[in-house]
């Protein structure tokens, strides 16, 4: 039997009369919801869960992989974890990362977003420009930033052209600079991203609320942080959390820049846990280890952050950002 | 957002914002100019001639569309059934799936290098589409729940007293008014599924299921560090990209903007 538009119309149109009433209600106890969530649950939560319940059983193993013998150890793969100096100084990396990663997105995502919403000449050049390094795989552009580091690379060419000799150096094969190489370039590519969800965030800011700060006698900058950046407030709130578990999880620019080096000094969770799975010297057991250390840490994070944000704003978090999206 | 009454002061902002850019075209620019270096344009015919490389761009296209299609059918069913149909214990299921919204695929690794490799999935697409849609579906599945939680349920019932069943209902009903959600599933997928790095790096071992991404690396095993030849490899990868995000601005950003939500 066919379904007439004049049928969903006609429906459409008295809905208000309607909604919530007995009769709208019947819709929701059609039985045989679990057919339906089936496919999605068996292959997001099916697998998750298993990976995880896996790799906890792995931890308490030593195993090279493939046919070498799984021996168990008990929890000598976490205490060799809390004993080894090179997760230290990952975790102390990514600490270091996130922090210094987050301040410069807020900041210059902010101030491109507010320049992107003045009165600017080819603000679709600039932003395109900004945006470049976000859809861009860092894996593509990790040759590029290689050449732009390197002893005859691009910065020390400027730095030299600039008369300042003495600071050109080889950036990346010194352990006292490759992880700032390896900030700078996630900094990078993470201010397009910062961009494009402050810009949107901007669009919807009453101009009535900027015009009576102005009346008061604010400044741009003083507009910017004082009144824009609170009521932006949600978005920097997923970045903070989106900002933690990248640098948890970085692996491809570390991997493809410094591997990591020089002597761990650019090290983090992701090419520890890489280097134990994939390496020659390999054992999956101590990755398995790592991997529910990582977990941990990063559910940890993620629940501290998103209990105290919503202590604050009380604020239902989602639901502004599906409107945004109902409206495409 | 920043007046500029004056001429002036419009002028200093232009200027102050040209200056801020030009550390986004650094690498693009060192990226261009060193892969001209030596031959020149050579450089790029001789990394378009290696046999087999239209085949990197093919194989990334098979991951990215086969974890279009699974998540996007996947979540489509699945948030049809959360949000329409009845289903006991129906917010336990909801939440298990929640859990994993922020998991970071590098804890995945070690338990799947394993599993794949005793169930000889080692090299198989499959190996790399699984693990993307399976930590991909729960968020799209957060926010297409959401919008579809905005349909009212009035239309599904008049559907059903015209005698369409669950079905018919899906495919009518739900595909067509969810559409403007799957241009911000597709993207946001594309994205992630396009420029993985890591998993196709353990999984797709093989010379000849090499994606985009590990482009770079192989050109630098074939040329022994010849740098023009893997820049200039490097710029025709990145060209596809920057294409699609310029013709298609709006969807990207609106895909990005959805995946923020986390």
């Amino acid at each position: 039997m066919a379904i007439s538009d004049k049928t969903i119309d006609a429906v459409g149109l008295s809905l208000a009369g309607r909604r919530g009433g007995r009769f709208a209600m019947t819709a929701r106890t059609v039985p045989g919801g679990l057919k339906w969530i089936l496919p999605g649950f068996i292959v997001s939560v099916g697998l998750i869960y298993y990976s995880i319940i896996y790799s906890g059983y792995l931890s308490f193993f030593d195993w090279g992989g493939g046919r070498s013998q799984m021996v168990p150890v008990g929890f000598d793969n976490y205490v060799q974890a809390f004993h080894d100096p090179v997760l230290w100084m990952a975790l102390r990396n990514t600490i270091a990362y996130f922090v210094v990663v987050f301040v410069v997105q807020v900041v210059g995502a902010i101030l491109f977003a507010a320049a992107m919403h003045s009165k600017i000449y080819l603000s679709n050049v600039y932003k395109v420009i900004i945006v470049i390094p976000v859809v861009v795989a860092p894996a593509i552009m990790a040759p590029a930033h290689i050449q732009v580091w390197q002893t005859n690379g691009t910065v020390n060419a400027i730095l030299n052209g600039l008369g300042l000799h003495s600071l050109s150096q080889g950036w990346l094969g010194q352990s006292t600079t490759s992880l700032m190489v390896i900030i700078l370039v996630s900094s990078w590519g993470s201010i397009g991203f910062g961009f494009i969800l402050y810009y949107a965030a901007m669009g919807q800011i009453v101009p009535e609320v900027l015009e009576a700060a102005r009346i008061d006698g604010a400044g741009n900058l003083r507009i910017l942080f004082s009144v824009v950046l609170p009521m932006v407030r949600p978005v920097t709130i997923s970045l903070a959390i989106l900002n933690f578990i990248s640098a948890l999880k970085l692996f491809d620019n570390v991997w493809l820049i410094t591997q990591g080096g020089p002597a761990h000094s650019s090290e983090f969770l992701g090419t520890m846990i890489y280097a134990e799975t994939a390496g020659t010297q390999r054992n999956l057991g101590y990755a398995a280890a790592l991997s529910m250390i990582l977990l941990v840490v990063a559910v940890a994070t993620a629940v501290t952050i998103q209990s105290r944000s919503k202590e604050k704003t009380r604020k239902p978090k989602l639901s502004k950002s599906t409107r945004e999206l109902s409206n495409v | 957002m920043f007046e500029t009454r004056s001429r002036k002061s419009q002028v200093i902002l232009q200027i102050m914002v040209t200056i801020a850019v030009i550390p986004f075209l650094i690498p693009i620019y060192t990226m261009v100019v060193r892969s001209l270096q030596g031959r020149g344009w050579g450089n790029y015919v001789a990394v378009l001639q290696v046999p087999g490389f239209a085949r990197f761009f093919l194989n990334s296209a098979i991951v990215a569309g086969g974890s279009i299609a699974i998540i996007y059918l996947a979540t489509m069913m699945a948030s049809f059934g959360f949000s329409k149909l009845r289903l006991k214990r129906k917010e336990v299921f909801f939440w298990m799936m929640m859990a994993a919204l922020t998991l970071p695929e590098v804890v995945l690794i070690a338990p799947l290098y394993a599993t794949a490799v005793k169930l000889h999935m080692m090299g198989t697409f499959w190996s790399v589409i699984l693990p993307i849609a399976a930590l991909q579906i729960p968020f799209t599945v957060l926010i297409t729940r959401g919008y579809i939680d905005g349909i009212p349920d009035a239309l599904f019932e008049a559907a059903r007293l015209d005698g369409a069943n669950s079905w018919r209902i899906f495919w009518s009903i739900l595909m067509p008014l969810a559409r403007p959600m799957a241009v911000a599933i597709i993207v946001l997928v594309l994205i992630n599924a396009w420029n993985a790095y890591l998993l196709p790096k353990v999984f797709l071992i093989n010379d000849n299921m090499g994606v985009v991404t590990l482009l770079p690396e192989y050109f630098r095993r074939q040329y022994n560090d010849d740098t023009p030849k893997i820049l200039a490899a490097a710029v025709i990868t990145a060209i596809p990209t920057i294409v699609a995000y310029v013709t298609l601005q709006k969807q990207f950003e609106r895909g990005m903007a959805a995946g923020a939500i986390k």
